[in-house]
């Protein structure tokens, strides 16, 4: 059994992580890989050795059919956007007519949707904010870079954290190294939200260090700075 | 920093492993954007791409469990899932393949090997695997990449590159090899 051999193991291996098999050698290359530990340890080291090759590349935001496509998949049809769908419906659409676009429009509303994943396919700011007692992922920001006039943050709390009577969730802009945090604030427990940036911080937001969520009294903080600890912070990347 | 750390898409596939909807969500958000990109690359398509993703994350949803830290980093394991989809999509097997799908395939692909986008990828590498991918053969190098970017087979390489089959095979496999040798022997350093 060519298997057996360690040598041609690892050169299958090689060529199945590669991606030069046909389709035949890679079915025959998997029922075999379902038998031989040995097989799969060798299939590990080339995935090590070869995928770090496309950590680089620039990323490239997928619509956001994707994500409920998978929702859909995973819960065999309702989606956990269920509650925004009707934004998304073709008769929505059809049924509004311009003048109550317009009117939309003028009032101002946000038209971004919170709960789903990134429409426009290009680069994003994303900050995976961790609670800094359990050292856990804790919430999510995510927000479309580039020049603009404004900019929408969009919100996803991933614990069940509840909110204590009297006080507020206060968002933070830290903008790096020995510079004080910028309030963006306050934002609710909801997993879902999102959060216009205050217009003097549009021009800067792309380039802070990280963001930060602290617990301050019901308001807000009096004094414009945290009156306490990052409960939940995290640093900024663009994906 | 090139990403959430390590730490935090562990953190939230061992959450998924515990079926939390709200852990894959934020997964998803940390990490599409580049599964995409890697999609996109080998299947050439984007209507492909985003059915490969599609179901990429419904596997790591229901495969989260298998995830092993010890093993492998989460992006590698989440990438080689996609890339393995993308490999299988593109390869599957066609009712009708025609000539000409072969040679839009390959036409897709740009000439002169590796473009700039994948040369500044493999420019910003950490260290070890620049530093070995240097030190290929031009070919050498021009086929691996070729295939790990564009998922071409070797009778697609040797077609794309001009050369005898058992030429392009012989360059792939002598190039993985050195490209072993080269990693280990700064391993064991």
């Amino acid at each position: 059994m060519k298997y057996d051999n360690p040598t041609i193991r690892d050169r299958l291996a090689a060529e199945y992580v590669l991606g030069t098999m046909p389709w035949r050698a890679r079915r025959r290359f998997e029922a075999q890989l379902k038998t031989s530990p040995a097989l799969r340890v060798a299939v590990s080291e080339w995935e090590a050795l070869l995928t770090p090759m496309a950590s680089n590349l620039p990323a490239l935001t997928p619509p956001r059919r994707v994500w409920q496509g998978i929702q859909k998949r995973i819960h065999g049809g309702a989606t956990a956007t269920a509650a925004t769908s009707w934004w998304y419906s073709l008769g929505f659409w059809r049924s509004a007519t311009g003048f109550a676009l317009a009117a939309l429009l003028a009032l101002g509303v946000v038209m971004t949707i919170p709960g789903d994943p990134p429409t426009a396919e290009e680069t994003m700011m994303v900050v995976v904010m961790d609670d800094m007692q359990t050292n856990l992922p804790a919430m999510t920001v995510s927000w479309e870079p580039g020049q603009s006039d404004s900019k929408v943050l969009r919100l996803r709390v991933i614990g069940h954290a509840e909110m204590a009577p009297d006080t507020a969730w206060e968002l933070w802009m830290l903008p790096g190294k020995d510079r004080a945090p910028v309030s963006l604030g306050l934002i609710t427990t909801h997993e879902l939200q999102t959060l216009p940036v205050p217009a003097q911080l549009v021009p800067t937001i792309d380039d802070a260090w990280g963001l930060g969520m602290t617990v301050e009294p019901a308001g807000g903080s009096p004094s414009g700075s945290p009156t306490n600890q990052m409960l939940y912070m995290g640093q900024c990347v663009k994906t | 920093m090139t990403g959430p750390t390590n730490e935090q898409l562990a953190n939230l596939l061992s959450r998924c492993a515990l079926a939390d909807q709200k852990a894959f969500a934020a997964l998803y958000e940390a990490s599409s954007a580049k599964l995409f990109a890697v999609a996109v690359r080998i299947t050439r398509r984007r209507d492909w791409a985003e059915e490969v993703l599609q179901e990429s994350f419904v596997k790591i949803w229901h495969h989260a469990g298998n995830y092993d830290t010890d093993k492998s980093a989460p992006m590698t394991w989440m990438t080689a899932i996609v890339r393995n989809r993308a490999l299988d999509w593109l390869r599957r097997p066609r009712e009708v393949q025609t000539s000409d799908d072969v040679e839009a395939l390959l036409a897709s692909v740009a000439d002169e090997g590796p473009g700039p986008e994948e040369l500044a990828a493999l420019a910003a590498q950490a260290g070890q695997l620049r530093e070995c991918m240097k030190q290929l053969g031009p070919d050498q190098q021009r086929s691996i990449t070729l295939a790990f970017f564009h998922g071409l087979s070797h009778g697609e390489l040797a077609e794309k590159m001009g050369r005898p089959l058992g030429t392009v095979k012989t360059w792939v496999r002598r190039g993985l090899d050195r490209l072993k040798q080269c990693i280990e022997g700064m391993q064991a350093k």
